[in-house]
């Protein structure tokens, strides 16, 4: 026992040697590789305006399932003095946390960086932490993007623009053609189109569905909302000119929150949980009949619901289109080769390459002239029954308004959404509920 | 050193003593100084820093604006906040008290002469510690929800459907329930130290004198574990005050970026307010408020332990 | 229970007390089998209703997958040093700051063993900010000193220690050891080390899990993919674009678990150690 021990702490006393050593030299390591990075950085800021000749080294923060690395690839040939080296996570909040906190201890910030637009709003709100696009050369490309989506990444006198587009996701409907044909109703995805043009007549549809098949219509509460929601006209909860909160007074958010009451009360809202197990299979085994959502969706629906294979097709939401999701490229202000930074990422978000990023990845591109060229036009989706789906996404891409948010979007929109939750699972009343949404946000907002 | 043994022939033992002192102080600072060290480095700036943010407005990107003490003035007012606090006891109170009897009851069970297959069921009671939080999360959420196995097992029984992920009680149910499995082993395996520290003659000796499995415990057991139980109480009350992953994990399945009022504890406040709504300031505000309480609970804590009769040292 | 001379329980409640123990045991293993058993099917597997609790055939390929997203075995070797280093530190230096405090009187003993506890007493959810600032000066963003030297030393282990070493190590030994002449140093590591043996194993265990499993902070401070350790690189698998592939994930993690058990079975060997090599006689 003792001597058992008394190994135990030689070899403890040997790990933790080793491990100072190794401390030391993986230390030596990476303060060479920061004092080479350093020493890079000062070099750069003289080499940028020597045109090129110095390697130039761009760090590049990406999120998701992207082929960027290919591209990166593809540009480091034939750009011969740039290395890109990428850093990617699929956790979108430890993704912009890092950020914030580089950008916060004022290093470690990458040269680029893919902005999701769901964490829009605090960036913009630091204008200071990046460079303005628009001095580096965005001017120029502003026309070939998508309007809406531009200004989803300007301030609002639109001067300061803080990232080049990449992807979008505009919302489509997704439907069931079996369960319709169940009811009686056309599976043709322009005849449902037209079926359900106006929110009113996808009301009385859905009624019709429920009532006959005694399956909900919609999957869930929460994109139904959103759905609705996302066609209120350039702002949603805050207003865009004074920042005040309008949640209360928009007509449109009211009309999004009793549209979907109404549905729980009718009956053709389902009460899975967005993302849960209950939710994930009814995809497969027709718990639902219509689900709202975006581009992207359409993967979760495929490893969701496999033994749905065909039976989908997609159809366009009444009265217009939202967006849900799509990135930016951005430059953080820490990066010191700003130029070769801006030249990546305008030929990483030029028509080409963004087409490319289509046919690997399947994001949907933001740059409209795409729209009709014939790999985008011809582009169909057995899922979908052989449905011209890209056809379809960028039939809804054309439908977006471009919408203004407010850094205080997530959480006001969150407590509206816990009052819908209350609504359908605990028989809450729909205006007590409302109210009480109301004075929470107040509070909120009075700390902002 | 020299000259104590040039004038030990005179002086030997006052100055032996007087060194001796010195010696063991010397030791003593010598041990205990590591973790001065490191916390000064390391742990005194972050506590000073958000101490000091507590009375700035900060959203981590732009530069701060003094507000004095109108974050507390937030906070304080602030009836989610208050909702938050009592959700935290409540929870507590729920998923940890039973808790700490129950790994109590298993320790001593597993550390008996009589149980067999002592070491695998030691191992297995400390699974749900090892377990990746992602499964539990995913196994617990299936089971609370609104179609799923709790659900069902209380139709089989005749009872009504229980809103598990927004009902009052459904949701602090439910997150307890979730510490209470995780962490009974852990206890359990700090109990199960424990009780090797207890010699084993005393129960030779008390059963000779005919005492039963019940009374040994009662008599040698538990006062014995005394300093354990205080500990885990201790560390129990500061974690559950602190309480933050299980119900961050449980209610934030559907991507929404706040969390339910019927689940929310002043951590998960504190962290949605920073990381959320960039509100940087009133999360140290929270922060503060939160170490006052904790000291509160504590010396509660400390004055009840000695109350039953307890000497800490 | 009557208290009985003999020390066997009735048959009746032997059945009831094993039964108690087997679902307790049934209870808490359920999720870390059905974590494998997710990780050997296919992807479709985790949200299935009836729930699937049989093991499949996919493990490997689930895993293969897994290998190909992330740097799996470099993540896997880079959590084995860092958590290794750590809980050696960990248990050599709060074990002697525990004996300080449980078994010297020296000036300020009670405040500072009051400090001491009152560090756990604060939130660590905001501590990042400010830790990496500290961590930026020093040019010690994504190095492994980043994760190992803020963990050297801990509270929570110099309280227990304190708790474990204050009732299992007499006194009278230690003065016996002094009288003897030895050494502080001596008397640590022949009269008190051999006693706690139980505590350092729980310490052990515990250190080496929570270093293992954090994610928070090394997600900051790490950049580079080489130096991920395994929980970052768990997250990696992590991408919503096509649905969440639960069978690669779980079986990822449910490798990146196996060290935990294998550290916990090791050093609860020390348990029993201490039994039954004779604890102290009184």
């Amino acid at each position: 026992m003792s001597k058992m021990k008394k190994a135990l702490m030689l070899s403890t006393a040997a790990i933790m040697v080793f491990g100072l050593a190794a401390c030391g030299s993986s230390n030596n390591s990476s303060n060479n590789a920061s004092k080479s990075n350093s020493s890079n950085t000062s070099n750069a800021s003289d080499s940028s305006s020597n045109a090129s000749g110095e390697t130039v080294e761009l760090s590049f923060w990406t999120l998701g399932n992207t082929n960027y690395e290919d591209l990166a690839n593809q540009y480091m040939k034939d750009h011969s003095n740039v290395v890109i080296k990428i850093q990617n996570t699929g956790d979108q909040t430890a993704h912009h946390n890092n950020l914030t906190t580089a950008l916060s201890a004022g290093s470690g910030a990458p040269d680029i960086f893919q902005l999701e637009i769901g964490f829009m709003e605090r960036f913009l709100a630091a204008q200071d932490s990046f460079y303005n696009l628009n001095d580096l050369g965005a001017t120029e490309v502003k026309a070939n993007f998508l309007d809406w989506k531009w200004a989803q990444a300007s301030s609002v006198d639109g001067s300061f623009q803080i990232g080049l587009p990449t992807d979008i996701a505009p919302t489509v409907a997704y439907y069931r053609t079996d369960l319709l044909e169940q009811a009686g109703l056309p599976t043709d995805p322009v005849e449902f189109s037209t079926l359900i043009d106006t929110w009113d007549k996808f009301a009385s549809v859905a009624k019709q569905f429920t009532d006959k098949t005694g399956i909900p219509f919609v999957d869930s509460r929460d994109l139904i909302y959103n759905a609705v929601r996302d066609q209120a006209d350039g702002q949603i909860y805050f207003d865009k000119q004074s920042g005040e909160f309008i949640g209360n007074t928009n007509p449109q958010v009211k009309k999004a929150y009793d549209f979907t009451i109404k549905g729980i009360q009718e009956g053709w809202v389902a009460n899975y949980a967005l993302w849960a197990a209950d939710w994930t299979q009814a995809t497969n085994d027709g718990g639902f009949a219509v689900l709202s959502g975006p581009a992207w969706m359409l993967g979760n629906i495929k490893s969701n619901g496999p033994d749905s294979k065909g039976l989908w097709r997609i159809a366009q939401l009444p009265e217009g289109s939202g967006n849900w999701g799509g990135s930016f490229l951005s430059i953080p202000k820490q990066s010191k080769h700003a130029e070769e930074a801006y030249a990546f990422i305008e030929w990483m978000t030029s028509q080409e390459q963004q087409l490319q990023t289509f046919t690997v990845s399947g994001l949907m591109p933001s740059t409209p002239a795409l729209f009709e060229a014939p790999e985008f036009k011809d582009f169909t989706d057995e899922f979908l029954g052989g449905q011209a789906s890209a056809a379809e996404f960028a039939s809804a891409a054309e439908r977006v308004a471009p919408i203004y948010y407010g850094p205080l979007h997530d959480q006001t929109d969150s407590y509206i959404k816990e009052a819908i939750q209350n609504v359908q699972e605990k028989d809450a009343d729909p205006q007590a509920e409302w109210d009480a949404a109301i004075q929470k946000i107040e509070n909120l907002i009075k700390r902002s | 050193m020299a000259t104590t043994a040039q004038t030990s022939v005179t002086t030997t033992v006052p100055k032996r003593r007087l060194s001796e002192r010195q010696r063991d102080n010397f030791f003593a600072y010598l041990f205990i100084s590591p973790f001065f060290i490191i916390f000064g480095i390391f742990g005194l700036y972050p506590i000073l820093f958000t101490i000091y943010l507590s009375f700035f407005k900060w959203d981590a990107l732009n530069p701060m604006k003094y507000i004095g003490l109108q974050n507390y003035q937030f906070v304080l007012e602030d009836s989610i906040f208050w909702t938050s606090f009592s959700n935290t006891l409540l929870i507590s109170v729920m998923g940890t008290i039973p808790q700490l009897l129950l790994a109590l009851v298993i320790a001593i069970f597993l550390n008996s002469a009589f149980t067999k297959f002592k070491q695998a069921f030691r191992v297995m009671f400390f699974m749900p510690n090892i377990t990746s939080i992602v499964a539990v999360a995913l196994v617990f959420s299936a089971i609370y929800s609104n179609n799923g196995m709790g659900n069902w097992l209380l139709d089989t029984f005749g009872l009504d459907a229980v809103a598990w992920n927004s009902g009052w009680w459904g949701v602090k149910i439910a997150i307890a329930t979730m510490i209470m499995w995780r962490w009974t082993g852990y206890n359990m395996v700090i109990y199960l130290s424990g009780l090797q520290s207890i010699p084993t003659d005393l129960y030779e000796a008390a059963r000779i004198d005919g005492a039963g499995r019940f009374q040994q415990m009662i008599h040698i057991t538990l006062p014995l574990l005394k300093p354990f139980i205080i500990f885990t109480v201790m560390m129990s009350t500061i974690g559950s005050l602190q309480l933050f992953t299980e119900p961050y994990v449980f209610l934030g399945q559907s991507g929404t970026s706040s969390l339910r009022s019927e689940g929310i504890t002043m951590v998960n406040y504190l962290y949605s307010e920073a990381f959320s709504n960039s509100f940087f300031g009133t999360a140290a505000a929270t922060a503060v408020i939160l170490l006052v309480f904790t000291i509160i609970f504590s010396m509660i804590n400390m004055w009840a332990s000695n109350k039953l009769g307890g000497d800490t040292e | 229970m009557k208290a009985k001379i003999s020390d066997q329980p009735s048959y009746f409640t032997t059945i009831f007390y094993y039964l108690f123990l087997g679902i307790g045991a049934i209870v808490s293993v359920f999720p870390f089998y059905w974590m494998f058993v997710i990780g050997s099917n296919e992807r479709g597997a985790a949200s299935h209703i009836p729930p699937i609790i049989t093991i499949g055939n996919q493990f490997i390929n689930n895993f293969n997958r897994a290998l190909e997203k992330t740097e799996f075995w470099t993540s896997f070797v880079n959590s084995l040093f860092v958590s290794t280093v750590v809980t050696a530190s960990v248990v050599i230096f709060c074990s002697l700051a525990g004996y300080a405090f449980a078994k010297y009187n020296f000036k300020f003993k009670n405040f500072l063993f009051i400090f001491v506890l009152g560090t756990l007493f604060v939130p660590q959810q905001l501590s990042v900010l400010p830790t990496y600032v500290i961590m930026a000066k020093l040019h010690w963003i994504d190095t492994y000193q980043a994760l190992i030297v803020p963990a050297m030393v801990n509270a929570f282990g110099i309280f227990w220690m304190r708790q474990y070493i204050s009732t299992s190590v007499h006194s009278e030994l230690l003065e016996a050891g002094k009288i003897d002449g030895a050494g502080h140093i001596r008397i640590f590591s022949t009269i008190v080390l051999p006693v706690i043996t139980p505590s350092i194993a729980t310490l052990g265990i515990f250190t080496f899990l929570n270093t293992w499993n954090d994610f928070f902070w090394p997600l900051v401070v790490l950049k580079d993919k080489s130096h991920y350790t395994i929980q970052i690189a768990l997250q990696q698998l992590f991408t919503t674009r096509d649905g969440l592939d639960f069978g690669m994930i779980m079986s990822a993690t449910f490798m990146a678990t196996l060290p935990l058990l294998i550290v916990f079975l090791l050093f609860s060997r020390w348990f029993i150690a201490g039994l039954t090599s004779g604890a102290v006689k009184s």
